[in-house]
């Protein structure tokens, strides 16, 4: 199809879904429900789109998307909320978003925060929506070049990724929490031979331990328990800052917004992980290219546009290997692949033969759920600040039931509800230590990956550990952790300058972008 | 918002009420509620809901799905739904890996405990990437010969239905692969992509989108029938060259949703009025066929005869395996020679 008759399409897909009050509505609605979704501890995109898919039985196709998809997109956004208010991340996708949102927050400056992370977010929806567009198919080619070797490398430099942004005081506390997190996700069957580990016989720890109950946990239960200790609230008075998009900061980020949409989109595309991941990476990235990467974690707003940015950038993303191959880029994605499939459609490389439109269509319908998603977030942003004026004796106790619901919500399993406080606490004592819990969490999402991948390259490589050194996006990953390790050696950071400067840069504080 | 409030709030009171309130002659009186034991989005999912919201209008009343994934093959939503009362107002969506929970240290019931309704499933095909050197199953089986335990496959999880396929390819056929397990079907597929492993072993349905689109390239089907496939031709049956295949396959998705043995009669006769109509009707016959999905239609007696030998089938292959908690000897399930 040629790109004349490609914007044709798109323009009348727009305009037949414009036209129609009750697609608008359900427009509006859906992403509303997805910000709200991704707000509450516990309730995410994935169990939104889960929960919505059955209630878009009887509609037709586009209708569907455009229920599903505003949630979707809704829910990646509204995650920053909580993180940025209360310091609890609604979603694990914006646990990222809290390091420098809530201090932000902290300094009466909520509002300004949440206005750059709903036009950040706008943003990096677009940027994925253009990329999926543009260079789909070469997107998705990239992403086959991830294999076991690849996965685990990945999921290993997440861990050591966040280890190193969060640490309060000694890096090597942030690794000691990543480990604990990735020591503490071998509980459960074994995922390739299915061999019970430290269950202790106890049903309810063969699936392992839920992330969701752990995110609310290490999160939550540590910061009622903090603010009951100081009997204060959860946030400061919010000065009403300016909460429509300020140009000037978004100019000057152009290229953090550029790199954050890239790095998105990349780990989008990738099968199996998403939004999670996007945000750790992206932040880091910022934060190590930055000329003042100390003023990080202190309430710098390029922070949280980075991992905004990047995780709204994944939705494109992962839906480039879903509408491509069939294969799910990410947990929502995966969802969202089957309630295609109930609609019978069934995304992979024929969708191009059989439905030429449905790509333009899906862009279309994603352009409005963006747009919806920032007109609702520029509304809503400035009443959510409110929540914080709320009195302590009534916030706190909203907060822990929500804490409760949200872990109990997902599989209605009681168990849930007791590893959740048991985590609190533990997550407690650890933050009072100055241990970061961030890593700890991420270990837990990353954990059964890094196993499973790694124990699965050994098999298939019968014991060798050479495709490591073989394989060129291993090699480059590879590369990545050790860089990432060595930066955090004071050795490492004298004899740089040294080389910088006898190659004649003078100014070594600046590194290249 | 509201819509999945309430949605939320009708499923739990459902759930709630039906401990409460008995069922007499006039079931269904409020809304049923259907709990799947995978996760939403995977194939049990998507025929659990297609399949209640095309029953719903026969019965007169609502289906509600819900997912309660979890446990051991699906033990969470079979211990739940087991331990509400039998009266028809929580049904359980399962598919035919659940059979294995026993065994696996899951939960300590047998298959017998429900009523099972068979939607039907997708036939199992083995593939290889389009640019493979190996045109047929004959090429792979020599070569494998040629090479034991060297020549990867995949097909899904252990123990999962697909992986039984492959172990009775491998016993069929008497070659040894090198087995590379992975999460689901999906994973499996891509790992053929990426070249991971050489060949894999999924469904047609979840294998055709790949076939026709060229990335992957079929060389037989694991089912006694040929199938002919829009735009590629027709893939040959996989017992034509290895006729011993017949001693081990088919093994055959078995995907539907249950009521518990005790529900009383005329629960069962509602029921499967619904199902029967909900079957026949144009909806299902026409995604099925567009999605290379056999139906079943089994249910009662039949169904449950069905799920018997796949508890036999599953529970003593995973004991060969090695992969048993529960000796299926003190379950007292019987071999599947001896059904």
């Amino acid at each position: 199809m040629d790109i004349l008759s490609s914007f044709s399409v798109f323009g009348s897909t727009l305009l037949s879904l414009l036209s129609s009050p009750t697609n608008l509505l359900l427009l509006i609605g859906a992403s509303f429900a997805g910000i709200i979704f991704g707000a509450l501890p516990g309730l995410t995109a994935t169990l939104g789109v889960a929960l919505l898919t059955t209630l878009t039985y009887g509609m037709d196709v586009n209708t569907a998307l455009i229920a599903l998809l505003g949630l979707y997109v809704g829910a990646i956004y509204g995650g920053s909320y909580p993180s940025i208010l209360i310091n609890i991340p609604g979603t694990a996708a914006a646990a990222a978003t809290a390091l420098d949102g809530y201090p932000l927050a902290l300094k009466g400056q909520g509002g300004r925060a949440l206005g750059l992370t709903t036009t950040a977010s706008l943003i990096g929806t677009l940027m994925g929506i253009l990329v999926l567009v543009v260079a789909a198919p070469w997107v998705a080619k990239m992403a086959l070049q991830f294999t076991s070797f690849e996965f685990f490398l990945l999921a290993l430099f997440g861990i050591l990724i966040s280890g190193t942004l969060t640490s309060p005081d000694l890096v090597i506390k942030g690794w000691i929490a990543g480990l604990l997190g990735l020591a503490v996700s071998t509980i459960g069957r074994d995922p390739l031979q299915f061999f019970p580990r430290f269950t202790f016989d106890m049903p309810d720890l063969d699936q392992g331990l839920e992330v969701v109950p752990v995110l609310i946990g290490a999160f939550g239960i540590p910061q009622v328990i903090r603010a009951l200790r100081n009997k204060e609230s959860l946030g400061a008075m919010q000065e009403f800052g300016r909460i429509l998009p300020e140009w000037s900061t978004l100019f000057k980020n152009r290229k953090n917004i550029t790199r954050s949409s890239m790095i998105g989109i990349g780990i989008g595309a990738v099968p199996g992980i998403g939004e999670d991941i996007a945000g750790w990476v992206s932040y880091g990235a910022a934060k190590n290219t930055s000329t003042h990467s100390e003023t990080f974690g202190t309430g710098e707003p390029e922070g949280i546009i980075a991992s905004e940015t990047a995780n709204n950038a994944c939705i494109g993303g992962a839906l480039i290997p879903l509408l491509t191959l069939g294969i799910p880029g990410s947990p929502p994605a995966a969802m969202l692949l089957g309630a295609l499939m109930l609609h019978g459609i069934t995304p992979g490389p024929m969708i191009v033969v059989e439905d030429p439109d449905f790509l333009i269509e899906v862009t279309a319908i994603l352009v409005l759920c963006s747009i919806a998603m920032w007109i609702n977030g520029m509304f809503l942003a400035k009443q959510v600040v409110k929540v914080l004026s709320i009195p302590a004796p009534i916030f706190l106790p909203v907060v822990t039931l929500m804490c409760i619901l949200g872990s109990y919500a997902l599989g209605l399993n009681i168990f849930n509800l007791y590893m959740m406080v048991l985590v609190g606490v533990i997550a407690y004592f650890l933050g009072e230590m100055q241990y970061p819990i961030s890593p700890l969490v991420i270990g837990v999402i990353l954990g059964p990956m890094a196993d499973e991948n790694l124990r699965r390259a050994m098999m298939v490589s019968e014991g060798s550990l050479m495709p490591f050194l073989e394989r060129p996006v291993s090699i480059l990953l590879l590369l990545v952790i050790v860089l990432v390790l060595l930066s955090k050696v004071p050795q490492y950071q004298t004899l740089k300058s040294i080389i910088l400067k006898k190659l004649g840069f003078g100014r070594t504080s600046k590194k290249g972008a | 918002m509201k819509k999945i409030v309430t949605a939320l709030v009708s499923g739990v009171l459902a759930v709630s009420l039906s401990t409460s309130v008995m069922a007499k002659d006039r079931y269904p009186e409020r809304d049923i509620t259907n709990v799947v034991v995978w996760s939403a989005g995977g194939g049990t999912d998507v025929i659990n809901r297609m399949i209640t919201s095309e029953m719903a209008p026969f019965l007169d009343v609502n289906i509600n799905v819900t997912n309660r994934p979890g446990g051991v093959a699906g033990s969470l939503g079979m211990s739940y739904v087991h331990k509400l009362k039998a009266d028809g107002y929580t049904l359980v969506g399962l598919s035919e890996s659940v059979v294995a929970s026993a065994v696996q240290g899951g939960w300590d019931q047998r298959m017998d405990v429900w009523y099972p309704f068979i939607v039907g499933g997708s036939p199992d095909v083995i593939s290889v990437s389009e640019n493979s050197k190996y045109n047929s199953l004959e090429d792979l089986i020599s070569d494998v010969k040629a090479h034991p335990k060297t020549i990867k496959g995949s097909a899904g999880g252990a123990g999962s239905i697909h992986h039984l396929n492959l172990l009775a390819v491998a016993n069929g056929t008497n070659a040894e692969f090198n087995y590379i397990p992975y999460p689901g079907s999906a994973p499996a597929q891509t790992a053929v992509l990426t070249g991971e492993v050489d060949f894999v072993i999924t469904s047609l349905a979840e294998q055709q989108q790949l076939i026709k689109g060229g990335k992957l390239k079929p060389l037989a089907m694991l089912v006694e029938q040929s199938q002919e496939l829009d735009g590629v031709g027709v893939i040959p049956s996989a017992f034509d060259k290895f006729p011993s295949l017949t001693k081990h396959l088919p093994i055959m998705q078995a995907i539907g949703f249950a009521v518990k043995q005790e529900a009383s009669d005329s629960v069962k006769a509602k029921l499967t009025d619904a199902f029967n109509k909900a079957i026949a009707g144009p909806k299902l016959q026409e995604w099925a066929k567009s999605n290379y999905y056999v139906l079943s239609g089994l249910s009662g007696e039949a169904a449950s005869q069905e799920f018997a030998f796949l508890e036999s089938l599953f529970s003593w292959t995973l004991k060969d395996l090695g992969s048993v908690k529960v000796d299926p000897t003190a379950l007292g399930i019987p071999k599947p020679s001896e059904l």
